[in-house]
Order: C-alpha cells, then structure tokens, then sequence
C-alpha cells in the first residue's frame, strides 16, 4: 500500500463529487500519508471469508462470558 | 459535593434543588468570562425548573434518582425546541425537533438544565479550539488547552459549574478532555449507550459517556443511560450490570495489565512519573500487576483514521459542497482528509475490526483491565498547539490522540481518572481499559484509586 499523490487525491476528489484544487490535494496528502503506510502491513492480506460483522460477533461473544 | 452526594441531599431535602441551581448559576458567573465553557446559559429557566423539582419533592413526586440536580451537556445532544449548535457555523439556528435518548434519560431521572456547553466544531478535534466559539479555557491554567472535542465538559465539571456533563468520545473527546481538565471521563462501548439524536461524526466509532467528578458518579449516570434503545438498533440489549454496585466493590484479587510498549514510550517524564505511582496505587489497593504484550497499536491508530475520516467525510458531504466556507480552517482540512481514502481502503479497515479485537483480547486474557496513560503529554499551551491548518497539524492531532485512537478503533471501554498534577500544578489522567462490554471493571478500578487518593476531588481556583 502507497500513500496516495497529490494527483491522485486530487482525482478520487473530483469522482467523490467534491472537487479540491491542486494545494489542498497537497495538503490531503501529506497529512494522510502516515495513514496508509502505518495501515501498509494489514492492506491486501486479510482472507477472503472475512466481513466487517466479525467485529460484532467477537464483541458479543465476550458478553456472554 | 460530587454527582451522588447533591442528589441524595436533594431527595432528602438536606437542600434545594433551587439553592443547588443557584449556587452553579453563581459559580458559572464568575467563571464563564474566564473558561467559555458554556454555549448557553438558561439562568431563568433553570431557576424555574428547580422550583417545579421542589415543589414536586414536596408533595412526595420524585421523577428518578437525579431529580432536581442541575446539569449541562456537550451542545451536540438534541433537545427539542433547542438550538444544538454541534459547535458549528453551519449549525447556529438548528433548533432539535427531537431529543436524545441518552439525554432524555437523565431527564426521566429528574435533572435541571443549566444550558449546553462549548465544544470542537463537529467533534472533530482534539485540542479545544473553535474558531467559531472561542477556545475554551483549562480552569487550572487559562492558558492551556482543555482538550477536545467535549471541551466544555471539561472545563465546566472541573470548575464545578456543572455535577457531571454528557460528552462523546469518537478517537478520545472524553478522555482527552477528562486528562487535561482533570476530571473523570467514561468512554463507553460501542453499543453500550443509545446514540438516538446525538450529532453524528462516524458511525462504527461514536460514543456517548459522561464526564464527571468520580467513577461512582460516572457509575452512576451510565447506568442511567445505558441499554437498548428502539430509535438505536446499535444500542445492544439484554441485561445491565449494576455499575453503582461494582464501583463499591474490591480490586483484590483482579489484575491489571501494563503494556510491554507503545503506551509507555517516549512519555513526558511526569506522565511516566505518574503512571509509575497509579500502578504503585492499584497493587497497594490489592490488584496484581502483569506485563502484557498488545498487538501493535501503530496499526489500529492508522485504521481508526481510515475509518474515521471517511465516514465524517460522508456525513458532511452535502456541506462540504454547499458551504465549504461555513468550517473552520482545521477541520475543513480533517473532514477533506476523508476524501483521499478509497472505499477498498476504509472496507478493508472495516473487515480488520474483528480480528484486531480478537488479538487484542487475546493478548489481554490473563488481565481484567489495560492501564495507559491517556496522552503523553500534560495540557500544552493553546498557542503552541493552535496550528490551524498548517501542514504540521494532523502531525499534532496524531501526537494528542496517540493512545486514544486504538480503543476507539476496537470499541473497548476506557476510563480516564485523574491520577496526579505536574509540578506547574497541570493534571494528568490514567485510562483504564476495559474488555467489550464490560465498564464495571473498570469502574470499579477506577473507584478503588479514588478511594485510596484525593487527585479527583481537588478544584481549580480562579485565578
């Protein structure tokens, strides 16, 4: 996973429907950046059979403890 | 007198709900002009409701166990028939059609209104600033930060202008504020409180808690609110702990876990100062001491930014398009972080939510509670930390919100308890982390240190 470029930032802006000009796409992405490299680790490897809902489940099943 | 002491006077008609209200109506007036704590102050009608309270007492119509006891919440809590300005430009003249389930619990229990205090515009930040409102003042130093995003909470329960105030905690805007302020704040489970016509800012990591003068009184008040909720699917149901029981309870016995890393690391010297003494404390009062090794939180800060821009992101887009320049500087900035974050990337970090709170309850088996400090650092002042929205800014967000950040991503509880002063007399809190669901251990630690130190009890004097 790579921190995203200005230009690009610049461009999901714009298909998100709120379009930014070329110094705030720069300053989205020098204060995002840290995110996606802290995330890097975890991006692209989580298995196939795996949904957010698990989140509930291991909540719930520490109730019934 | 803390949260519980006033109302079981009031009840036993020791003293009034109006001398109550009168006496924090005084102390807001003096204090106000130096904190901006309050958004609202509702003098005469709060005189007028307190005057009901006690006529009702009178003919033996009690409404619950707070009746007459006046408080102030965050203003992001609908009230009908109330302006609730979320602290925002854009929200100045919203007047709530509905009122908040865990608002109106506290009313069925018979509270008084005072008003609605200050908070970060949205509650997105973590420092107290607004520049819409004013900063809000830290009443042990005036000019250092309160923390945010519930900033009025914090300023106002530490001064005492309010016996306990509603604040929300989204990536630390209760225990943030609850370290800097020195009081005692409770961030809750996700689900464990209703978060019906409360401001939204991100759906997965919202939560609603008080902030109070102890963990009995945050025992208290969440107790109050918490359980299902049929204007909340969210809100889980089955049966409540009784959290006031467990606060009076025993930590013998229990073990509490010190992280091997990250939470212990390049700590200001008297916030690893107090940490020591805290755990110091807790072993004297019974509980046992084990290291443990937590999954890097590195990677769950990172997450909960994933998921929390883009989910503010949503939630403002309308306006982002309409009324860009209705924000503030910094958190246009923050609320536009969200839209560099593809929707694989916010899932993804969405689909790790599971397995990240499964290794972290793992890792945490052999323990009842986590502690870690609740920021590495004491309140700094507002100047050095108003970086508006310089390059350097979410750098200084990131370094505020460093240890909050991962609980909000696992929705586990947290309570900030005050556990010392710097030697400039500036507080600094402990957070006690919980396992899902489970406040009243944590409760229960948090009121065992408050039995066994004063750190909680000590008041601010105007300077």
């Amino acid at each position: 996973m790579t921190r995203p470029t200005a230009k690009q930032i610049k461009a999901m802006a714009e298909v998100a429907g709120v379009a930014v000009d070329n110094d705030v796409a720069a300053r989205i992405a020098n204060s995002i950046g840290p995110a996606f490299e802290g995330f890097a680790p975890v991006a692209g490897t989580l298995p196939f059979d795996l949904e957010p809902a698990t989140f509930l489940l291991v909540q719930n099943a520490k109730v019934s403890q | 007198m803390s949260l519980t002491a006033v109302a079981k006077a009031i009840a036993d008609e020791r003293v009034s709900s109006r001398e109550v209200t009168q006496s924090c109506l005084d102390r807001i007036a003096q204090w106000q002009p130096k904190l901006n704590a309050f958004m609202a102050i509702e003098a005469e009608e709060a005189l007028k409701a307190a005057d009901a309270a006690d006529a009702a007492l009178a003919k033996g119509g009690a409404k619950g166990v707070l009746h007459g006891v006046p408080l102030a919440h965050k203003d992001m809590y609908y009230d009908k028939g109330k302006v609730v300005t979320c602290g925002s430009k854009i929200r100045r003249d919203f007047v709530a059609t509905t009122t908040s389930t865990a608002l109106q619990r506290l009313k069925d229990a018979g509270t008084v209104r005072l008003g609605s205090l200050q908070m970060v515009e949205f509650a997105y930040g973590p420092t107290g600033h607004n520049v819409h409102y004013g900063a809000v003042h830290n009443p042990w130093a005036l000019d250092h930060i309160t923390g945010g995003s519930s900033s009025g909470s914090g300023s106002a329960v530490a001064a005492r202008l309010t016996f306990a105030a509603l604040g929300s905690d989204t990536g630390g805007s209760i225990r943030l504020p609850a370290h800097f302020c020195g009081v005692t704040g409770l961030k809750t489970t996700v689900g464990r409180i209703s978060r019906a016509g409360a401001m939204p800012l991100s759906q997965s990591l919202d939560t609603v808690g008080p902030l109070a003068r102890s963990a009995e009184d945050c025992a208290l008040l969440l107790g109050l609110m918490a359980g299902a909720d049929p204007e909340d699917p969210t809100a889980i149901t089955g049966p409540l702990p009784d959290y006031r029981a467990a606060a009076q309870g025993s930590i013998k016995g229990l073990a509490i876990g010190v992280p091997a890393a990250f939470y212990v690391d390049d700590l200001d010297s008297e916030v690893a100062r107090i940490l020591d003494e805290t755990i110091a404390v807790l072993k004297g009062e019974g509980a046992s001491i084990v290291q443990v090794e937590l999954p890097d939180q590195r990677q769950l800060t990172a997450a909960c930014q994933f998921v929390l821009a883009t989910e503010a992101a949503a939630f403002h887009k309308r306006w982002l398009i309409e009324r860009p320049q209705d924000y503030g500087s910094q958190v246009l900035m923050r609320l536009q972080n969200g839209l560099a974050i593809s929707a694989v990337s916010y899932l993804e970090a969405m689909r790790w939510r599971g397995p990240a709170l499964a290794a972290y309850l793992a890792a945490t088996a052999g323990v009842d509670a986590v502690i870690a400090p609740v920021a590495p650092m004491p309140a700094p002042t507002i100047a050095e930390s108003d970086v508006g929205n310089s390059p350097d800014a979410e750098a200084v967000i990131q370094r505020l919100t460093r240890f909050t950040r991962p609980v909000n991503y696992l929705g586990l509880p947290s309570l900030a308890i005050p556990a010392g002063f710097t030697a400039k007399g500036l507080p600094v809190a402990m957070q006690l982390i919980g396992r899902s669901f489970d406040e009243a251990t944590i409760l229960k630690f948090g009121a065992a240190f408050q039995r066994a130190t004063d750190f909680h009890a000590r008041v601010p004097k105007l300077a």
